[in-house]
């Protein structure tokens, strides 16, 4: 916090100077946020202690938040940051010093994002994101928030000079326009549709764990609705599953709206010339820009109820940057259609498809999925009526499924525009992949074993930046279609 | 579509053989505590299956998955398919391509082969390998996409 002001934009100096550290309160923040995971060692101090007695162990707690202050306090004397002409520069390292440099043409932005603990002190972390895979390579933890903007500022500043070569006033940075923005009423409508019963079963995991203190038995959910029961030992069975129900989903439901309203409390999405900048969060503020220019494709989803409404959430997929919460960016948790298209058109080379240009895969696409949709759980019931005949009243499910199997041939469609690829999946919660072609890596056609004998052919396009699994596929196409369509996308991808 | 060198069939069938033998030795390993076990064991009851496994993993399958693999190079992209049970088509535009490695490994010098692996920004498919060149043509690819490269990145 030295008053070194903003780099020197002489270009005289030959190295940057580390001159500047982070603000002296971030010892007691890195101290209270560790203190929790430190509290579990006050058992062994007690055993260490070993006679029991209660200011012996008072010391040693007490020594040892001395020592973990202190090497806090170390850390933050040893560590250091500069901002020059042509780089970023962090010195850090207790005993082995490590001066890292971070040229402003590798650098992809600046992030900044706040905790709760931080915001009561009025900090904030900076993250220098370059395109490597380390997540603390320029971590900058933590500053004054004025001093985290004026770092952005910076660093754009210097960038722009980079590119431009001139050393001379950096330009204005475009102001922020909002486009889209979620209100109060929005985030909580947001979170019913984040109903979900997996965090039901993650609080069950939790149960599990504390079952030794717990004063009821949560293995056993006789006893459970035995609550219900004693009362009415007569017809027991459905009020009491009704009332369990109900209990879980209205505790999914409130887990549903509670993410949510963490995550995505003021949601703001502003345009900021070439960049998007998005900041949200109720506990911990987060600011993330992303350059418009690395966007590599929009999903759009959607389930049944959203989709009767005309409401999705939008996701970009970024290529780089090193931000929590993976690769895909939301960047409209809940949105209209038309505001999505809003937020795609922004961006510049997005837009929605023209649904009558949409066409539907093989018809055979059913016949191919039956094994799965319908093989698997006709084993299942005839294995169960083995042991309980009157499984097999469950056949007529099939028939359900075999429903499914032709509406998820109905609703998987594809187009290829001028220079995008729509593809859409789902019956239930529904998928819409939006591709520049220009943005395609590699193509693959893939034909099973099953699909030779159909005729049939899937396409799968292979973008950059996206997790692992379940990119965009479009599934049994018949091969001639699906040649004709590697085809025109090899020579779009050529651009 | 061109096919591989006929050296990587070689390389594909010695692949399979050491894993026949362990397969093997693991067979007979067996076999041998079986029989001390259990009164009255039909021999053969392990090895038997595993020799005849042994047997199709060394004799037919190298065959043909060599004969699945095929590359072609046009002006703009490499294509490469392989894959006996899905039939995989892969098409790598040469301007996607980030870096390029051509690798041989020791049993591959025995055989008089390489391969080329191209690296795309991509996520499921960043790296694409092709093997059973030879070092001719896996370096006439490598100079050919590296030039192209370079002036995609002039432009």
């Amino acid at each position: 916090m030295t008053d070194a002001g903003r780099p020197a934009a002489t270009g005289a100096e030959p190295e940057t100077v580390a001159d500047r550290r982070v603000h002296p309160a971030t010892v007691p923040v890195r101290f209270l946020k560790n203190a929790p995971s430190a509290l579990l060692g006050l058992p062994a101090a007690y055993a260490y202690v070993s006679r029991g007695d209660w200011s012996g162990m008072l010391a040693v707690a007490g020594v040892g938040i001395l020592v973990v202050l202190g090497l806090h306090w170390l850390a933050w004397r040893r560590f250091r940051y500069g901002v020059g002409t042509n780089d970023v520069v962090i010195e850090s390292g207790l005993l082995t010093r490590t001066r890292r440099s971070i040229p402003f043409d590798r650098i992809q932005d600046v992030d900044i994002e706040r905790g709760p603990l931080q915001r009561l002190f009025g900090l904030a972390t900076v993250r220098i994101e370059t395109g490597g895979s380390a997540s603390d390579e320029g971590l900058i933890d933590s500053v004054t928030l004025p001093e985290a903007d004026a770092l952005r500022a910076a660093v754009r500043a210097g960038k722009a000079q980079v590119r431009t070569g001139e050393i001379e006033a950096a330009p204005a940075l475009p102001a922020a326009r909002p486009i889209f923005e979620m209100g109060l009423g929005r985030v909580l409508v947001a979170g019913v549709f984040n109903f979900s019963l997996v965090y039901l079963a993650g609080l069950f995991g939790a149960l599990q764990t504390f079952r030794g203190v717990l004063p009821f038995d949560i293995d056993d959910p006789g006893r459970w609705i035995g609550l219900v029961e004693d009362q009415a030992r007569v017809g027991v069975g459905v009020g009491a599953i009704v009332a369990v129900a109900l209990l879980a989903m209205i505790v999914g439901l409130v887990l549903g709206i509670a993410r949510t309203l963490a995550a995505d409390y003021r949601f703001r999405l502003s345009v900021e010339g070439a960049r998007f900048r998005r900041t949200r969060g109720l506990f911990t503020r987060s600011d993330v820009v992303l350059p418009k220019a690395r966007v590599q494709l929009a999903l759009l989803r959607t389930g049944p109820l959203r989709r009767a409404f005309g409401w999705g959430s939008l996701q970009f997929q970024t290529l780089g940057g090193v931000v929590a919460g993976g690769q895909r960016q939301s960047v409209a948790p809940l949105a209209t259609t038309a505001e999505m298209g809003e937020i795609m058109h922004e961006q510049g080379r997005l837009s929605m498809p023209d649904e009558a240009a949409m066409e539907k895969v093989s018809s055979r696409h059913v016949l191919r999925i039956l094994p799965t949709r319908l093989g698997l759980p006709l084993a299942a019931i005839l294995g169960a009526s083995a042991v309980w005949p009157p499984a097999l009243f469950a056949l007529p499910l099939l028939g359900a499924m075999l429903v499914v199997a032709v509406l998820e041939r109905r609703f998987h469609r594809y187009a290829l525009g001028d220079d995008l690829l729509f593809i859409r999946s789902g019956v239930w919660r529904q998928e819409l992949w939006i591709v520049p072609t220009a943005r395609l890596q590699t193509l693959t056609l893939t034909r099973s074993w099953l699909q030779r004998r159909l005729g049939l052919a899937s396409v799968l396009v292979d973008t950059a930046g996206a997790p692992m699994l379940g990119g965009p596929r479009i599934v049994d196409l018949s091969l001639a279609r699906a040649q004709a369509l590697m085809d025109r996308l090899a020579r779009a991808a050529r651009g | 579509m061109q096919p591989l060198e006929r050296g990587q069939l070689g390389v594909m069938r010695l692949h399979a053989a050491v894993l026949a033998l362990v397969l093997c030795a693991a067979a007979t390993a067996a076999e041998a505590v079986l029989a001390a076990r259990v009164e009255a064991m039909p021999p053969g009851l392990v090895l038997g299956p595993v020799l005849a496994l042994s047997a199709f993993l060394v004799l037919f399958s190298p065959g043909r998955r060599y004969r699945a693999w095929a590359y072609a190079m046009t002006e703009d992209e490499l294509r490469i398919a392989f894959g006996v049970w899905t039939r995989v088509q892969t098409h790598v535009p040469l301007a996607r391509v980030q870096h390029i490695d051509v690798i041989q490994g020791p049993v591959e010098r025995a055989f008089g082969v390489c391969r080329l692996v191209l690296h795309t920004a991509g996520t499921a498919n960043s790296r694409v390998v092709l093997p059973g060149l030879s070092r001719a043509a896996a370096e006439a690819i490598r100079d050919e996409v590296r030039a192209r490269i370079g002036r995609e990145e002039e432009a």
